[in-house]
């Protein structure tokens, strides 16, 4: 079966000063695989991250996607917030969420890319901007109630317990009709329980939305439990790329993670 | 009582209709007796100050940027409309049109500047921009007729018929409405999501698609249209403004104004107008020890300002909360004292 990529990092270079945070980078992720990006603290990886979300501007490289319209397009040349039209949609590390929203609303900030009417249709409430509104929250009612999140749909975010704030922003990710979701350290600050649950969540995401999931992560039981394909980064460059087994048994990956033998 | 509950509850801002008709119905209470003529004057104010008070509410509260330039907005509008119905005889609309068409301008490329500069530096230009407006107020005398005022005349509609008070009065009060209605609608929906969004974080609102520039823009576009139409409506009910008025003085009054009836609520505007426009005319200067202090409306401001951040950071509305809570607990306590006597 021939894979078609969705997202490929050609040579990618990235300074701050004089220090190389990312080093002539590539990879290739095909679609509707879940991806894993990892590496020591310090790697880079938010760095690679940044620039695939074009919150930084690489110094050298390019960042080709395979947008919704099925066309390969630099992202580089895109602006940051339309990189979200493509089809390609991040969440946050420390979860950035609107606290004075419901559930359900922040959700809708998700679609903001998906509306049409502007300010006029909607302070005079027109019909347009009506059925646009009720579309919408139909839409993010069915996600919530895939998250099982529909009984606090009208509660509001502040006060709510992490790992419903990381459904949420999961949630609101979904609502743009990704192709690509990336994820800056989902299981930061989750116990082995409430990740194990990521897991199964992710995967679950995969299948119902049929979308590609790149993770950005940390944490290694998340990584090798969930992702079909791996790549290892440290200071910047590769160390190696595969299936979490063979990125287990790579020489120099444990060396990153461990420290050389003496 | 249930079947007007329903009604609020089906569609919201039929309390901001049913406030409007309540608004209406004082200039028939003052020719009842029940109401004095300087009454009328001060709802007045109250209520074009509430207009003012919305935009700022929308741009501070919602939005998350700041402007001490409200007061130079709203003296350009109210200048532009003197001198376009009195000087050019310009059509009322076509002249609140115009009116309010120019300070928006103005305002976004304030907003402009806003993608530049953030927090404190923002205020500071802000508050340049509204001296400079009072500056040519004061210099540009064939305008603005300089230090000695300019004044104009109730609304004239169709070029036929002049509004007495009575009616500019509920003319006003239909127009805050309006503004309470629409701004409600637009904040409910994508834009006041993006507003919040971008007011909570910046890069959140990026990788959601919000274009910061847009929305800015739209922000401060609303806040110096609303400071503008205010100023139309102050001009068209007071008849009469001076430079010395658009101050600085005025710009924190209607920062007190949202700070007080609270920010990110619709109705915050309004109570906070009465409280800090309404409240000393009418209350304090009745009692008789106190009436005679000099800034008496200000010391209560300020005294009201340092009590709600520390007390109520929600608004002063939250001091009804003991209240509803005694009717709560009253409703709770029948309802048990009623099933104990079913059961019986």
């Amino acid at each position: 079966m021939k894979k078609n990529h969705c997202l490929t990092i050609n040579n990618l270079t990235m300074t701050f000063g004089g220090i190389k945070a990312v080093d002539d980078l590539s990879f290739q992720i095909y679609e509707n695989e879940i991806y894993g990006l990892i590496g020591p603290n310090g790697a880079g990886k938010t760095t690679v991250f940044n620039c695939i979300t074009q919150f930084y501007k690489p110094n050298a490289g390019q960042v080709i996607f395979n947008n919704k319209s099925d066309q390969s397009i630099d992202l580089v040349t895109y602006q940051t917030h339309e990189i979200i039209q493509e089809g390609l949609v991040r969440t946050f590390q420390n979860i950035e969420l609107i606290n004075e929203l419901s559930l359900l609303d922040n959700l809708l900030v998700g679609a903001h890319v998906h509306y049409e009417t502007g300010i006029f249709f909607q302070g005079l409430r027109l019909k347009k901007a009506r059925d646009e509104e009720i579309k919408m929250k139909k839409k993010a009612e069915k996600i919530l109630e895939f998250l099982e999140l529909f009984e606090r749909k009208d509660e509001l975010v502040a006060g709510q317990p992490y790992g419903v704030l990381k459904k949420v922003e999961l949630g609101r990710t979904l609502m743009s009709d990704p192709k690509l979701i990336i994820l800056d350290e989902p299981a930061a600050g989750l116990n082995e329980t409430e990740t194990t649950q990521l897991a199964g969540l992710l995967r679950d995401i995969r299948l119902e939305y049929d979308c590609t999931i790149l993770l950005v992560e940390h944490d290694m039981r998340l990584v090798m439990d969930v992702c079909d394909r791996i790549c290892a980064i440290s200071f910047g460059r590769k160390l190696g790329e595969g299936t979490p087994r063979a990125i287990q048994k790579n020489k120099r990956v444990q060396e990153a993670y461990l420290g050389t033998e003496v | 009582m249930e079947h007007i509950k329903k009604i609020f509850n089906t569609k919201p801002y039929n309390y901001y209709i049913f406030f409007g008709i309540l608004l209406s119905l004082a200039p028939t209470a003052q020719q009842l007796g029940l109401l004095n003529s300087s009454t009328i004057i001060v709802l007045g104010t109250v209520i074009f100050y509430s207009v003012v008070g919305v935009g700022l509410n929308v741009l501070l509260g919602y939005s998350g940027l700041i402007s001490l330039g409200t007061a130079g907005f709203m003296g350009l509008g109210s200048y532009m409309a003197a001198y376009l119905t009195v000087d050019m005889n310009l059509p009322y609309f076509l002249s609140v049109i115009i009116s309010v068409s120019i300070p928006l301008a103005v305002g976004l490329v304030i907003g402009l500047i806003s993608l530049r500069i953030q927090g404190y530096y923002l205020a500071i230009a802000t508050l340049g921009v509204s001296e400079i407006l009072k500056q040519v107020f004061i210099e540009m005398d064939t305008l603005t007729g300089g230090f000695s005022g300019k004044s104009a005349f109730y609304p004239k509609i169709f070029g036929l018929l002049e509004l007495n008070r009575q009616f500019t009065f509920i003319g006003m009060s239909i127009v805050l409405v309006l503004i309470l209605i629409f701004s409600h609608n637009f904040i409910n929906a994508r834009t006041g999501r993006a507003f919040l969004t971008m007011r909570g974080s910046e890069s959140a609102a990026k990788a959601m698609g919000i274009n910061l520039l847009k929305y800015k823009l739209t922000a401060f576009g609303i806040a110096t249209a609303y400071a503008a139409l205010g100023g139309v409506l102050y001009i068209h009910f007071i008849r009469f403004a001076y430079p010395s008025g658009w101050s600085v003085t005025l710009s924190l009054q209607i920062l007190a104004v949202i700070v007080i009836g609270g920010m990110r609520k619709m109705n915050g505007p309004v109570i906070g107008a009465f409280i800090v426009f309404g409240v000393p005319e009418l209350i304090l200067k009745q009692i008789p020890i106190i009436s005679g202090i000099d800034g008496l409306a200000y010391i209560f401001t300020g005294v009201l300002i340092i009590v709600v951040i520390l007390f109520y950071p929600d608004g002063v509305i939250d001091l009804l909360n003991p209240i509803k809570d005694y009717i709560e607990k009253y409703k709770e306590n029948k309802n048990e004292e009623k099933s104990l006597l079913d059961n019986q």
